[in-house]
């Protein structure tokens, strides 16, 4: 069934996407949170 | 039919918007207004990134909550009309992805406010959790119909959280916040059960409609509303808050105890009928927003 097997590549395609711009994000906020921790100003 | 809608659950990896659906984002908002609140009253301020980290995490948490709730309650959200189009119940997503997504929420939230905030709101964001899923979810929910009355607490942690969030300790205010979340939640719940009372029937949930039937629940509405307004206008007389915020508490809680008394007065048994409950369950919503956030402007006042 070509039709589910390319739903099913669309759907982990759009979902590994989502995720990988969470860890980004993740780690950019990790950044932030020392920065303001360790009292460094901008 | 197309072959996709035949497929089980398994077959297909659940859609992004179905984990969203999962953390109950409608209840979210609620919880991180509350969360903010007591975040903002507090005489300490934190900088904005770890603001926005603490408030994150109570998201997080609160999504993390609705997700294991789901998951525990899938067989239950099917009988009902009200929850039958969830992710779960639907089939739209395996229950081991909720469980998987759920746990994975609330240990990245706990972990997040440890570092962002201190280990003092992590402990008390960990208990909201073990409170809401454990002892409200598993325990009280299918058992008694005490179930909001002791599972309030859980919705109630917020405010304490995210005023522990921005000083490090508890205080008489975010108590009191609690307190009010905590007695505010039996009459807003009981609204809402009055008018789906079959749903929570068809489901064997015993909430009091369906245990102690119309007159009795709407009784207790009248009852809880009582404390609940004192609650609510009490930092005022004790020094917590200032004259603005006590007179709009004043005001705001007086509507909702005329609201309630309707509701007491109220006679009918058909959901199509039942204005009042539909009007102090809508109301509910609204005043618990606005006392908040009268509560912040008369902190920023001062």
């Amino acid at each position: 069934m070509p039709k589910l097997e390319d739903e099913i590549v669309r759907r982990q395609r759009e979902r590994a996407k989502i995720t990988a711009w969470l860890l980004g994000a993740f780690v950019i906020l990790l950044f932030f949170i020392t920065m303001a921790k360790t009292g460094i100003n901008w | 039919m197309p072959a996709i809608e035949m497929t089980t659950p398994a077959a297909l990896p659940a859609d992004w918007r179905d984990f969203v659906a999962l953390t109950k984002p409608r209840v979210m908002s609620l919880v991180v207004f509350s969360g903010l609140c007591g975040l903002l009253v507090a005489p300490v301020q934190l900088p904005l990134v770890l603001s926005f980290s603490a408030i994150l995490c109570i998201a997080l948490a609160a999504g993390a909550c609705g997700a294991l709730n789901q998951w525990y309650e899938s067989e239950i959200d099917a009988k009902m009309r009200r929850t039958a189009k969830r992710p779960l119940p639907a089939g739209r997503m395996d229950r081991q992805s909720a469980l998987h997504f759920g746990v994975g929420l609330s240990f990245f939230s706990v972990l997040l406010m440890g570092l962002a905030t201190n280990w003092l709101a992590a402990l008390l964001l960990t208990a909201s959790i073990l409170f809401y899923v454990l002892i409200y979810t598993v325990w009280l929910k299918p058992r008694t119909a005490q179930n909001i009355v002791i599972g309030g607490a859980a919705g109630a942690f917020p405010p304490l959280i995210g005023w522990v969030a921005a000083t490090g300790h508890f205080a008489a205010l975010p108590l009191l916040l609690f307190a009010i979340i905590f007695l505010w939640t039996p009459p807003h719940f009981w609204a809402l059960s009055l008018f789906v009372r079959s749903d929570y029937a068809a489901a064997g949930i015993p909430m009091l409609p369906v245990v102690a039937g119309f007159d009795n629940t709407r009784r207790q509405i009248l009852l809880y509303s009582l404390p609940m307004a004192a609650a609510a206008v009490a930092p005022w007389p004790l020094g917590l808050a200032g004259a603005v915020y006590g007179i709009s508490a004043a005001v705001l809680s007086f509507v909702f105890l005329v609201l309630a008394g309707r509701v007491a007065r109220s006679r009918s048994t058909e959901p199509t009928e039942m204005g009042a409950e539909k009007h102090l369950f809508a109301y509910s919503v609204f005043y618990l927003f606005a006392l908040f956030a009268v509560l912040v402007a008369d902190a920023w006042l001062a």
